[in-house]
């Protein structure tokens, strides 16, 4: 809004300031200054035209400051749609046309971090309801199920979804093979791939203890008594008690916090499952996308190299990737 | 044969994620083997046409030159992806009303349930304490692995194939591979249908019996040789186990080296890849059938017994 | 083959978009890819710019503006299969915030019985008695017509008052609320006097309390202390 032009050659009184040039204007002709403007408001053109301007909704400031770019397919709309997007900007501008193509990726990584974000989800409300403690365990999952609205179908989302991210992850996995996407540059980010499933397998089998029932107790029993034979560091493995290991200070023994599978080990697999594990998960996936665009994208499809076009080991073994 | 048995195994709740596998494996697999041999038909009829090969644009897909090469991520991919969540949100919320997660009886330390099997996922290093004992089974083995496929880009010194689906240009990598994929597959697929009460083997369709007689006895190879004392035990079960490396190496070499383009890229992998290649091949994937074939069929546990630990 | 399998659908909305690049501005985002063996398209058909032949080189889209693709007629936007498509998402999501707010509601819940028995009429003098302050937060207090039962909570903001039968008053640690030795307030912040919970006799004459019914005095009500289960007349 522009400032108003003074009717009087006199400063504002905005900022409480009056300087007086002529003799100090009344208090009542300030109002009448004030309601002057305000009939002026209110003439109908000025009112009409700011429901024209309400009509258009990303038009108005609240929309402007959320959405900072313009929802138009125009290429620069589309391009800074995502790039200016916190949620969006994983993604380049572009991509090569036949990487959108489902059989080509099959997706399987994007469908495994999107199982990841519900089983966060359905697993922190899970936790309101769950104390990690013996006795109480069970009986919370039991309640859960009975006595909470929509906990049965939330406990079996979170069952079912750790299922399928495990399959979703060994499903990619057999893809990037497939296509070769392994290959230099993209070493680095298989090797952090594969510590990202054994830590998926983590915590499925973590979470697979809480429950506390045969399921899971045995379970976890097997799963600590193989660490026992951990040569080494194992009291029953190769090497162990010569190295002075016991029922009391091995590798299983730091697992469980104890020497048998109780209180401890219960509370213990509930920290790894819920903070622990995700966390350290978290940091690896933001290094597994970042090594994803670092490296040049999806890696395909890319056009087909011949044999014959194979150049002699030691130069540049792989060809850059085409759009 | 006993299809209420099968059903009853099938369509316990935990192990539908295993059965689903069973189905979508084999279908991904078809899918990119399907794009696999289109590729490798184009690469013939490349390699066969060389004026060809420079102009064309190298997939087989179509493309026009005047087609853009990238398109846009908002909307193209951004939709689609729109389309994959949703999909596998109705998938999950269709499976978790469907069926319910299991909750045995509360934990009891001083009874254990029979069969009492790990989670689908760990079925198969279960399955290999059979085999092995479980310091190998548990730890050495589940290490190796996954060194073995941290290791696996590094010691691939074929440079074709990246970014493209293909069978011809990339046949060790990819046989490599799907051997330990599907073996591991093989050990959970026995570890939930096979093993029954007792870790005793059932084939499907037999009835699972909580009191069946085993009479078999199992023995180890030095003993069968009549070698009853250390440390020739140890002596032979190393000479064994050296025999063994021996020989697989060598079969593994003659198969990765079968054609000429195979030894072409033999030529160019360096001595340290192909050692690393030919431990991992060996200990991880040539180890584990033969010591499962030995043991089913002639009944043998171990190979070489030491003081200190047994193999 | 492949060939059968070409997405017509992302050609034509390729298309729509490419239409709309005719004559748009240039953009000016970097391109992660780069060109392959493959021979560079030919020069764009309508070159209309002189700066567009250097941008294409890198296979823009917009370096391919004007004839981009074939010349189909691209499709209008599908206006009723978007509302479908938002609708039938807005809704499910709705529907699950739903889920999600009944979620922290359980039907059941686990606390101690808030009625209990505490003895018989005869049992307690004139007074304040503080026998099941500790056990059930409340105390017994008889005079010449009534006995009853005062909810041993602050009308402040909840705490729990102690009675100082030197001061002959209820005090309240918190913030300093005084009671007389019947619970009614009269110094402090306490706005109101402090609520008396429902009292009966059971068969054997045994005093039955439930402090899940309350009797208010709120200020400037006449209040239900009179009411019959706030009192039992002795």
């Amino acid at each position: 809004m522009e400032p108003e032009k003074p009717d009087k050659p006199e400063v504002r009184t905005g900022a409480g300031v009056t300087v007086a040039e002529e003799a100090a204007p009344s208090v009542k002709e300030n109002i009448k200054a004030e309601l002057d403007l305000l009939k002026k408001k209110a003439a109908k053109e000025s009112v009409l035209q700011e429901i024209e301007e309400l009509k258009d909704p990303t038009k108005s400031q609240i929309y402007k400051s959320m959405f900072r770019v313009k929802h138009e397919p125009t290429p620069r709309s589309r391009s800074l749609g995502v790039l200016t997007n916190v949620f969006l900007h994983l993604h380049p501008a572009k991509i090569n046309r036949d990487a959108v193509r489902f059989s080509y990726t099959w997706g399987m990584g994007g469908i495994t971090f999107y199982l990841f974000i519900v089983l966060t989800f359905t697993g922190i409300l899970l936790m309101f309801y769950y104390h990690p403690s013996k006795g109480q365990a069970f009986q919370d999952i039991i309640y859960l199920e009975n006595d909470v609205p929509f906990g049965k179908l939330l406990r079996n989302m979170h069952r079912w979804g750790a299922h399928l991210m495990v399959i979703t992850t060994w499903l990619h996995m057999l893809r990037v093979v497939l296509t070769g996407s392994y290959k230099t540059p993209r070493e680095f980010n298989w090797s952090v791939g594969v510590v990202l499933l054994v830590l998926t397998l983590l915590l499925s089998f973590t979470g697979y203890l809480l429950p506390d029932d045969q399921l899971g107790f045995w379970a976890v029993t097997v799963g600590t008594n193989m660490a026992r034979a951990t040569p080494g560091l194992g009291a029953e493995g190769p090497f162990g008690p010569q190295m002075g290991m016991s029922l009391y200070n091995d590798v299983r023994f730091a697992l469980l916090g104890g020497s048998i599978v109780d209180a401890n080990a219960l509370l213990r697999s509930y920290i790894w499952h819920c903070i622990a594990i995700p966390t350290i998960v978290s940091v690896l996936l933001a290094v597994h996308f970042w090594r994803v665009r670092k490296d040049g994208g999806i890696s395909g499809p890319a056009p087909i190299q011949l044999e014959s076009e194979m150049r002699a080991p030691g130069a540049r073994a792989v060809k850059k990737q085409v759009g | 044969m006993d299809w209420a048995q099968l059903w009853t195994i099938v369509s316990a709740p935990d192990n539908v994620p295993i059965v689903a596998m069973l189905f979508l494996v084999p279908f991904f697999m078809w899918m990119g083997l399907r794009q696999a041999r289109a590729n490798d038909r184009l690469a013939e009829q490349l390699e066969g046409d060389p004026t060809l090969a420079k102009t064309h644009h190298r997939k087989t897909w179509p493309w026009k030159p005047h087609w853009s090469r990238e398109l846009h991520v908002w909307p193209y991919l951004l939709r689609i992806e729109f389309l994959a969540v949703l999909i596998v949100t109705v998938i999950l919320f269709v499976w978790s009303i469907t069926l319910n997660a299991p909750l045995e009886e509360p934990a009891n330390p001083n009874l254990t349930m029979n069969p009492s099997k790990a989670p689908w996922y760990f079925l198969g290093l279960q399955e290999m304490l059979v085999y092995f004992d479980p310091w190998i089974a548990g730890v050495v083995m589940p290490s190796l692995m996954l060194v073995g496929l941290m290791a696996f880009p590094y010691v691939d010194s074929n440079p074709l194939g990246v970014g493209y689906y293909t069978w011809k240009q990339r046949k060790v990598a990819i046989g490599a591979f799907l051997w330990g994929f599907i073996m591991w597959i093989a050990l959970i697929f026995i570890g939930t249908f096979i093993r029954g009460p007792g870790w005793v083997w059932f084939w499907p369709g037999q009835t699972w019996d909580h009191n069946v007689q085993l009479y078999e006895i199992n023995r180890d190879l030095p003993d069968i040789f009549g070698i009853t004392s250390q440390p020739w035990k140890g002596i032979f079960g190393l000479l064994v186990v050296g025999a063994f490396y021996l020989i697989a190496g060598l079969a593994i070499h003659i198969v990765v080296t079968w054609s000429k383009f195979e030894k072409k890229i033999f030529e160019r992998t360096t001595l340290l890849q192909y050692s690393v290649f030919q431990f991992f091949a060996i200990t991880v994937l040539v180890s584990m059938p033969v010591k499962l074939l030995i043991r089913q069929l002639f009944r043998i546990k171990y190979v070489m017994v030491t003081p200190w630990f047994n193999i | 083959m492949m060939d059968g399998i070409v997405e017509t659908s992302s050609m034509d909305t390729v298309q729509d978009a490419n239409q709309k690049v005719e004559g748009e501005e240039k953009q000016k985002v970097t391109q992660t890819a780069e060109k392959a063996t493959p021979p560079a398209p030919k020069a764009p058909a309508s070159a209309d710019k002189p700066k567009a032949a250097a941008k294409a080189a890198v296979g823009s889209s917009a370096g391919a503006k004007g004839k981009t693709v074939e010349s189909t007629p691209p499709d209008p936007v599908n206006k009723m299969r978007r509302t479908i498509i938002w609708t039938a998402v807005g809704g499910f999501l709705a529907t699950c915030f739903m889920m999600f707010l009944r979620f922290f509601l359980p039907r059941t819940i686990f606390e101690p019985s808030t009625i209990f028995r505490v003895g018989y009429a005869s049992d307690f003098g004139f007074g304040v008695d503080t026998k099941f302050q500790q056990q059930y937060r409340i105390w017994v207090v008889r005079n010449a017509e009534r006995l009853f039962v005062i909810y041993a909570r602050c009308t402040h903001l909840g705490c729990t008052p102690d009675w100082k039968p030197g001061e002959n008053k209820f005090k309240c640690p918190c913030h300093g609320s005084g009671y007389t030795n019947e619970g009614i307030n009269f110094e402090g912040p306490a706005p109101r006097p402090m609520d008396r919970a429902h009292i009966e006799l059971d068969p054997t004459g045994q005093i039955v309390v439930n402090t899940a019914k309350l009797y208010e005095w709120p200020k400037g009500d006449k209040g239900h202390f009179d009411e019959p289960g706030a009192f039992i007349s002795v």
